[in-house]
């Protein structure tokens, strides 16, 4: 069982690595140009990887990633369905 | 009955007034009624192909919410339905035409049509909102379809003929009406409504006449290399200004009954790359495309560059399908699909030893001098009757050079100034925000919300279109 306090340090740390710096939780990640929908698949894997767990991309929509607080939203939401 | 049209602007007025004059509950009733009436004013009997859709839609998402263990069945059985009314509207001469070509390469008797229908104005729009819904409600974003809901969602007029493409979790919660009225809002509204008008009627309209004459078959075969370009350029500046003309107006007369609707244009002239272009040209089918189709394509065939490449020229090629029936838009969505492949592998080089060249400045203007001149050329195939017509054209502004100018200077002088706003419009842009700003900083009720300054202005608006007007000019993209 996943523990939301790791999941979103997990992505924290992802974002952070991918942009190059800290971004509050709250932050818009995509609609900010910060992110492109290709950068959220890397995303995507890298936050497998971490966590292992299976993220079923297909299903989700690039929304589902805009910002810290929606990545641990829903990583907690596709871990809980599964 | 079109969003320029004097008769249309006239009824704004009442229809807006009864709308805030009326209780709550019955707002919705008659948004409703008034959308299918104003689709009805295009032609009455296509009031039943939005209508059959959306009770076809409602269906099935009822369905596979009720039933998930069958839900796959009842979303593909959604889907299929929707892209069959689309296709036998759309694309059943188109088809013909292509099957009879082939037939007659094998000289058998080409098939015709039993009756020609026309295509419903606004289909591509709403066949794209319908199937979001679908996708929406697959994975669970939609908890319970009110077929009120979807079919008010579908219809809502300020949209329907040819968008924003807007989601429902966007519109559907603003769709009780119940959002108290506010003069800012309603101001908001005029100002994008008489821009677009200005936009249209100012900007679109003139050059479009100039297009109109420029691309005929044999104005193509004399063209210049400078007329090629100038033409190429001005068709790109006037589907530009028609398409954010009627965006505008949708976007203000949705605004004047309090609803709010996803921006469409951000300066797309301005991108600094291909994928830059798409984050700023027609920005609900982008997102439309990448959340839909582009995302979840992609995020089954993860790490391979080869599937994400060909997922690119096969999804934008469907872009410019789903533009219109015909090899022109084909050829405009797989020269997109190109340079964005282009860009990505391009990108790809900045993980590697060349990150410095390809972060440089140089680098930069390079692709924004690229993005330019690609986008414009793209827009050949577009606009051109044939494909041997985009052939000749694009041959004479890259290769066959030829110099002279075949039409009054007029004409050069009109794209010259209308590229020229495009290059300075965000600059003016920002700065109307920040007088606009500064005017409501200042004490006074009267200044206060520039109640003073805005019936000048409009008065300046409304007269540039009375004075530029040209009622038998459609908007390019109602034809979409």
């Amino acid at each position: 069982m996943l523990n939301p306090n790791q999941v979103r340090k997990a992505a924290q740390e992802v974002v952070a690595e991918m942009i190059g710096k800290k971004v509050g939780d709250a932050d818009y990640l995509i609609s900010s140009g910060l992110i492109d929908s290709l950068s959220i698949l890397k995303l995507i894997g890298n936050l497998e990887n971490r966590l292992s767990v299976t993220i079923p991309a297909g299903d989700l929509q690039p929304d589902d990633f805009e910002s810290v607080d929606f990545i641990t939203d829903t990583v907690l939401r596709v871990a809980r369905s599964r | 009955m079109q969003f320029n049209s004097y008769s249309y602007l006239l009824l704004l007025i009442p229809a807006t007034a009864l709308f805030w004059a009326l209780p709550v509950p019955w707002r919705r009733w008659y948004v409703l009624a008034m959308s299918i009436l104003y689709y009805a004013t295009w032609n009455a009997a296509f009031v039943a192909v939005p209508l059959a859709l959306a009770l076809g839609v409602h269906l099935a998402a009822r369905l596979l919410i009720a039933q998930p263990e069958r839900g796959r069945r009842w979303f593909w059985s959604g889907v299929a339905l929707v892209l069959a009314i689309f296709g036998f509207f759309r694309y059943r001469l188109f088809l013909l035409a292509n099957i009879n070509h082939l037939l007659a390469a094998f000289g058998a008797r080409p098939m015709s049509v039993a009756w020609q229908i026309a295509v419903p104005l606004g289909i591509s729009f709403y066949s794209f909102e319908a199937i979001s819904y679908l996708i929406d409600a697959k994975q669970g974003r939609i908890k319970k379809s009110r077929f009120s809901d979807l079919y008010l969602f579908i219809m809502f007029w300020p949209h329907l003929m040819a968008g924003p493409i807007v989601r429902f979790r966007e519109l559907g919660p603003q769709l009780d009406f119940a959002r108290p009225f506010e003069l800012r809002m309603l101001l908001r509204g005029l100002d994008r409504l008489v821009w677009g008008l200005v936009q249209k009627n100012l900007f679109a309209n003139p050059l479009g006449s100039w297009v109109d004459q420029g691309f005929l078959h044999n104005a193509v075969r004399n063209n210049s290399t400078v007329d090629s370009w100038a033409l190429a350029v001005a068709f790109g500046l006037q589907i530009y200004f028609d398409f954010a003309a009627y965006s505008n107006m949708a976007i203000g007369v949705a605004q004047l009954i309090g609803i709010v609707l996803p921006e469409n244009f951000r300066f797309p002239y301005h991108a600094q790359s291909p994928a830059d272009f798409w984050n700023r040209w027609h920005m609900t089918l982008s997102r439309w495309i990448r959340d839909y189709l582009f995302f979840p394509v992609t995020a089954r065939f993860r790490g391979s560059p080869g599937a994400l490449y060909a997922s690119l020229l096969v999804v934008m090629a469907l872009v410019g399908l789903w533009h219109g029936a015909g090899w022109g838009f084909v050829a405009w969505g797989v020269l997109h699909g190109a340079y964005l492949v282009l860009y990505r592998v391009w990108e790809s080089l900045g993980e590697t030893r060349l990150a410095a060249v390809t972060k440089s400045r140089l680098a930069a203007w390079g692709w924004r001098i690229f993005t330019l001149t690609a986008v414009t050329a793209a827009w050949v195939p577009f606009r051109t009757a044939t494909g041997a017509d985009a052939a000749h054209m694009l041959a004479g502004m890259f290769g066959r050079f030829r110099f002279g100018f075949s039409y009054p200077m007029d004409f050069y002088l009109l794209v010259l100034l209308m590229a020229l706003f495009c290059v300075v419009e965000p600059f003016l842009a920002e700065s109307w925000t920040r007088a606009e700003n500064t005017i409501a900083a200042l004490r006074g009720g009267l200044l206060a919300h520039s109640y003073l300054l805005r019936p000048a202005i409009y008065a300046c608006g409304l007269l540039l279109f009375l004075i530029f007007d040209d009622r038998s000019t459609q908007f390019i993209y109602f034809q979409f």
